[in-house]
């Protein structure tokens, strides 16, 4: 470049108004792109065309950054005035998100067009993600050379946030997820992906066995006439039976027997443990005087629940049981050799040759009697580098926290 | 045993606990004594207490975490508010900004004593997680540290006539900006990190996700413009008034949005 044009640069520094310019250049350019394909559905190529992508854009950032380093537009993409119209055109997209439903079918053909029902996978979204990574890639490569120490905390909150979004962007087409369904005592090695089609799977999974946990079950109070739950405004319309007695919608409930598990025989109910049973209490209802006893049963896929009528206008329901704990006892094999019994639950996933085995699901009518575990199976390699972004962050946040807002604005360590 | 609903209580220490906060707003801003400052402080340290105990004993007897639906976390909210105005005047003696805090920390109170919360024991297996309090400790600390900031926020923008007169408590917006931030980074974080153990991906754009990422940004956007233009303070003021704003969208507008219908996430009435 010559000093001519050098200087003119310098003479007009640019700022906030070429960084909206350029902004809103990239989300109009994006909005274009993503019309003119119809509304295309976006996906990042997978292994190993994204590990190259991300490499020679990594490389081309930092050759530019040291080749025009002085240079007065370097300056300007590494600074606020670069930044700000970057975020806040990523806003605009966001909130975008935030009033228009997600991944759903698109309900007129403008939406559909823009892609706005699937934001995260639209042109627009991808090459503002770009934009900003080359702003977060030059603001660090900015600040760590020289190294002062104390930009430290301003080199993990951009650095950080920096590798969350390259990787999460790259990452996203290596991301496997699917769902096994496994029946008891039934070796499983065929899964469903995210649209229903069935993929064999490297491992094979036995389901051992389903277990539930419940809790106690919640009683309420009926209208006859309607069936509706009478709701009592400022009060609570469903009691956990998990108590002895217990006043709900003024009446007041003593229960005499609780059985966990059972079944009716006769006009009782007796302990029972087979396919079906479920819940039922003995109660005596008083109110005003009046006493009424008998039982009530929640039912289950097999039986008819059981009400209690209180008088003319109430009677007394016992609510399914919520589940406490779900788990899955699981024998894995993998092609490496590898033979696991292990035992997983709902936020106790098991880690295994790179694939992270969830408990989804189960036959939710069938409740504790379920022979079904819906498993998901899923394998993100690009994980660590995303956690390592989390966790720098985390420092970064920690550093914000300790620190707080630099007296002097900050600027005085930029180099 | 008969166990009662704690809820039932709540009345009581939630009056006194607004009757505390009240006697304390009154002679911070009436006296200008220094007898009369520190027994302000005391019954707004009473009342805070108070809200403590009842949490802690409504903690033991529900036997989970009360940090499941908004009436919980519209109380920690009131507990945390009035710490942080406490220990904000006896960090830098701004009497107004204790009075505004307890203000907002009663007018919290008083929506929990309208709406009554329904007492539920039962917490669904995806929250019964080691993440659960500290991802919304940590959230509800954040919205009360930029609650406060809003505040001061508020008052530079009605109460100063112009950029310079408002120097003095605009270094408190910032420091209670940043620490909000930092706090809502990590609860943010640490959402992340749950919903990789939970729901097996770290995030999924679910529209309480959408609006705290946000929230996020707007004060992401705050602290950028502050490091960049430090003496424009009406106008930085101005964005930190609208980050809450958005901030608050996401606490409770998101349950109201057509875009939230079946989310898993929000907070249970």
């Amino acid at each position: 470049m010559s000093n001519e044009t050098s200087r003119k640069i310098e003479k007009h520094h640019w700022s906030y108004r070429e960084g909206t310019i350029v902004t809103g250049l990239i989300l109009l350019l994006g909005f274009v792109i993503q019309t003119a394909s119809g509304g295309i559905v976006l996906r990042i190529a997978g292994f190993p065309w994204n590990l190259i992508a991300g490499l020679i854009f990594l490389f081309l950032l930092v050759l530019a950054f040291y080749r025009w380093k002085n240079h007065p537009i370097m300056k300007w993409l590494g600074g606020v005035k670069a930044a700000l119209p970057a975020i806040l055109g990523f806003t605009f997209l966001v909130l975008l998100m935030g009033f228009v439903k997600q991944d759903v079918e698109p309900k007129s053909a403008l939406v559909r067009t823009f892609g706005l029902t699937h934001l995260v996978k639209t042109w627009p979204f991808m090459l503002i993600n770009l934009y900003l990574m080359i702003l977060l890639g030059i603001t660090t490569l900015k600040r760590i050379t020289p190294f002062n120490y104390k930009n430290a905390g301003f080199f993990l909150n951009h650095f950080g946030l920096f590798l969350v979004l390259l990787s999460t962007a790259l990452g996203s087409s290596d991301i496997q997820r699917v769902t096994m369904n496994c029946y008891e005592n039934e070796t499983e090695h065929n899964a469903l992906d995210t649209s229903g089609k069935p993929v064999e799977m490297p491992v094979t999974i036995k389901l051992l066995n389903f277990n539930i946990d419940e809790f106690r079950p919640k009683v309420t109070i009926i209208d006859n006439k309607t069936g509706q739950i009478v709701l009592n405004k400022n009060k609570n319309p469903f009691e956990l039976l998990d108590r002895n007695t217990l006043d709900i919608y003024g009446y007041h409930l003593e229960v005499e027997q609780f059985l966990e598990s059972s079944g009716k025989v006769g006009d009782s109910y007796v302990s029972l443990n087979e396919p079906g049973s479920a819940p039922s209490a003995k109660v005596k209802v008083t109110k005003d005087g009046s006493e009424i006893s008998g039982w009530v049963y929640s039912g289950s896929y097999v039986n008819q629940p059981e009400t209690l009528k209180l008088n003319e206008n109430h009677s007394l329901v016992m609510l399914p049981a919520e589940p406490r704990k779900f788990s899955s006892e699981l024998n894995i094999q993998t092609p490496s050799g590898k033979n696991v019994t292990t035992t997983i639950e709902v936020n106790r996933p098991f880690h295994i040759d790179g694939w992270s085995i969830y408990q989804l699901s189960y036959n939710t009518e069938m409740g504790r009697w379920s022979n079904l575990s819906v498993l998901e199976l899923v394998r993100d390699p690009w994980l660590p580098i995303v956690y390592l972004g989390i966790f720098l962050m985390m420092a970064g946040a920690a550093f914000l926290f300790i620190t707080g807002k630099p007296k002097d604005g900050g600027t005085k360590h930029v180099a | 045993m008969e166990e009662l609903n704690m809820w039932l209580d709540f009345p009581i220490y939630a009056s006194v606990a607004i009757l505390c906060w009240l006697a304390a707003s009154g002679l911070f801003l009436s006296s200008g004594k220094k007898l009369m400052n520190q027994l302000a402080a005391g019954l707004s340290f009473a009342g805070t207490a108070l809200l403590l105990v009842f949490m802690t004993i409504l903690w033991l007897h529900i036997q989970r975490p009360p940090m499941r639906t908004l009436g919980e976390t519209r109380l920690w909210y009131a507990i945390f508010m009035s710490g942080i105005g406490l220990g904000s005047y006896l960090r830098w003696k701004y009497k107004w900004l204790v009075s505004y805090s307890l203000g907002l920390a009663m007018v919290f109170l008083i929506i929990n004593l309208q709406h009554p919360e329904t007492y539920d024991k039962t917490l669904m297996p995806a929250l019964q997680s080691p993440w659960f309090i500290p991802h919304v400790i940590v959230y509800i600390f954040a919205y009360a540290m930029l609650g406060a900031s809003s505040l001061v926020a508020l008052r530079n923008i009605f109460f100063a006539p112009s950029d310079k007169t408002i120097k003095g408590p605009i270094q408190m917006a910032d420091n209670l900006a940043y620490l909000g931030f930092s706090f809502l980074t990590l609860g943010l974080l640490f959402g992340a990190l749950w919903a990789k153990e939970a729901w097996g991906h770290y995030w999924t754009w679910d529209p309480k996700e959408t609006w705290a990422f946000l929230t996020w940004m707007f004060y992401l956007i705050y602290i950028h413009y502050r490091f960049r233009h430090p003496s424009e303070h009406k106008r930085a003021m101005t964005i930190l008034a609208v980050s809450f704003a958005i901030l608050l969208v996401c606490w409770f507008g998101v349950n109201y949005l057509p875009s939230a219908q079946n989310s898993v996430h929000i907070y249970s009435e």
